[in-house]
């Protein structure tokens, strides 16, 4: 019986990966006062991406402009 | 003193609450005449190749984007904060961030779009986030601050 840790694995397309045999990337797409998005990638030793998700920060809704007409 | 031109700011939250009723529609029973419901509303994700936009008038599954994970028709916008309204402006934003879990979006899609379930899922809104993929991972859409000049849907 063995007395080692297990494996930190994370869920890819690929199933479950070692999560030390992945190179984890990470980018922002700041479009101030539109949005804001964050995005992070895992990608294998081949360079595939094998899970990548995305998270938006909506800055700012849509407007419309109640407007009324002169007599 | 003297009398000023304006579109009164109470009209404007009464307007997002069903408050007024000028022509003549068709609608799905609100149950109650004076005191209907609210109706039921969704957020869908559209392919970057789309074309949604201000005359976009009713939901549709052509272009939404498809994918392990992704149901059609999108995800249930669970709550609204109550239409509110400063000096000149009304507005409301969704209680709670949209979220898609462990999904896969191979097509990049740019586009959330927003429509009432309810009523025959008429438009509501299209909202923009620069082009996107997701693999076995996990797509948010934070809202804004429900306030002047930031809500999600604002009357000014």
């Amino acid at each position: 019986m063995t007395n080692q840790a297990a494996e930190p694995l994370i869920w890819t397309k690929n199933g479950n990966m070692p999560i030390a045999g992945l190179t984890y990337q990470t980018a922002w797409d700041v479009q101030i006062p539109h949005y804001i998005k964050f995005c992070e990638r895992y990608l294998d030793a081949s360079g595939d991406v094998v899970k990548e998700s995305a998270h938006v920060y909506d800055c700012q809704g849509v407007s419309a402009a109640g407007v009324v007409a002169s007599l | 003193m003297s009398n000023t031109q304006a579109m009164a700011t109470s009209f404007k939250k009464e307007l997002f609450n069903g408050e007024h009723q000028f022509g003549s529609p068709t609608l799905v029973s609100r149950t109650s005449l004076t005191a209907p419901t609210a109706d039921s509303f969704k957020a869908a994700l559209y392919l970057a190749t789309a074309t949604l936009n201000k005359s976009t008038t009713v939901y549709s599954a052509t272009n939404e984007v498809s994918g392990t994970g992704y149901t059609a028709g999108g995800v249930a916008i669970g709550a609204w904060n109550a239409p509110a309204s400063n000096a000149d402006s009304a507005y409301t934003t969704p209680t709670a961030s949209f979220a898609w879990t462990t999904v896969t979006l191979a097509t990049a899609f740019d586009c959330c779009f927003i429509y009432n379930d309810t009523q025959n899922d008429k438009a509501v809104s299209v909202h923009t986030f620069g082009s996107q993929t997701v693999t076995a991972g996990n797509f948010t859409l934070t809202m804004p601050a429900n306030a002047v000049g930031t809500a999600l849907l604002q009357i000014t």
